[in-house]
């Protein structure tokens, strides 16, 4: 159920899409959070000629998804849910390059929620298009709605 | 230099090995908050930059976020193979156990399949993951890319 909490979400939702336009601060932040210095990331003198937005983007796009559509937890703001999920997998397909300037259309739904030896994950599915729709991105990501000890392997 | 498409079956592309510092957590969290909402942001207290809570949660400390190991493994690829994978790779990480703030970790990655295709490109497929001092996998994954002939 979208509108909630993220652990309200069922298999089948839907996202409200987001759009945002890439900026040089996102892109040059996030390299600096992975320790990324390639120039691709930091400035247009690389063989793209542009500023080009980090592929493991994707996850930030995921969230901005999140705080969309689930104002109860909306973590980005500092609302917090009673517990903490666990990443569990990432699958990032990349189609094209992004820049810095070009903006992006974020969409994306719950595959599946299921549950595996007693533990409730969420598979989502998300694209990212530019505006003039051209694929950026595919991908698809599950997370483990609750963490109990001894329960990630 | 050996050119992206030499990798044969079996040969390690050039890793690396860090320390997870608590600083690193914080740097990306910093960077993800920032990312995602467009302004300067600093990430608060969650089971990666705070220990007390991580207990909380069950976690016997802080652990990185599992993006972090990906990201690791996104650098030693685009360090490999460049425009290539940057245009067109595809990468998939599971995170298997906890990677806890402090540990040192092995990036990694391995040619698992090498297929010719026209125009001299390599399509390669790879073993990608991280492990502790002891050997043991944090972070297991794959990766695809295609490689291209220098012009």
């Amino acid at each position: 159920m979208l509108g909630g909490m993220i652990s309200d979400l069922e298999t089948g939702d839907e996202f409200a899409p987001v759009r945002y336009t890439v900026t040089s601060l996102m892109t040059a932040e996030y390299a600096h959070g992975v320790e990324e210095t390639d120039e691709w990331f930091l400035s247009a003198n690389n063989p793209l000629g542009r500023q080009v937005r980090i592929p493991l983007m994707i996850h930030a796009d995921k969230m901005r998804l999140l705080e969309a559509n689930c104002p109860a937890e909306a973590r980005l703001s500092g609302k917090h849910g009673p517990d903490a999920r666990v990443h569990y997998e990432y699958h990032a397909r990349h189609r094209s390059p992004a820049f810095v300037g070009e903006e992006l259309l974020v969409t994306g739904r719950i595959v599946e929620r299921y549950m595996k030896r007693g533990r409730v994950y969420l598979h989502y599915q998300m694209e990212v298009h530019t505006a003039d729709g051209r694929l950026v991105t595919e991908y698809t990501d599950r997370t483990l709605l609750k963490y109990r000890p001894g329960e990630m392997t | 230099m050996t050119a992206a498409t030499d990798f044969e079956v079996g040969a390690m592309i050039p890793g690396r090995e860090l320390v997870v510092t608590p600083e690193r957590v914080q740097w990306y969290g910093d960077g993800m908050h920032t990312a995602a909402t467009g302004e300067l942001r600093r990430a608060g207290r969650n089971i990666h930059t705070d220990v007390e809570y991580a207990r909380q949660q069950g976690l016997t400390t802080a652990i990185a976020d599992g993006m972090m190991s990906t990201a690791w493994i996104s650098s030693i690829l685009l360090k490999a193979f460049g425009r290539d994978y940057l245009e067109r790779g595809e990468l998939r990480t599971k995170y298997i156990k906890p990677t806890n703030v402090g540990i040192t970790v092995k990036i990694l990655g391995r040619i698992r399949e090498r297929e010719a295709r026209p125009g001299g490109a390599v399509r390669f497929v790879l073993d990608v993951w991280t492990e502790d001092l002891a050997g043991v996998k944090l972070t297991d994954g794959d990766a695809v890319v295609e490689a291209h002939p220098a012009d």
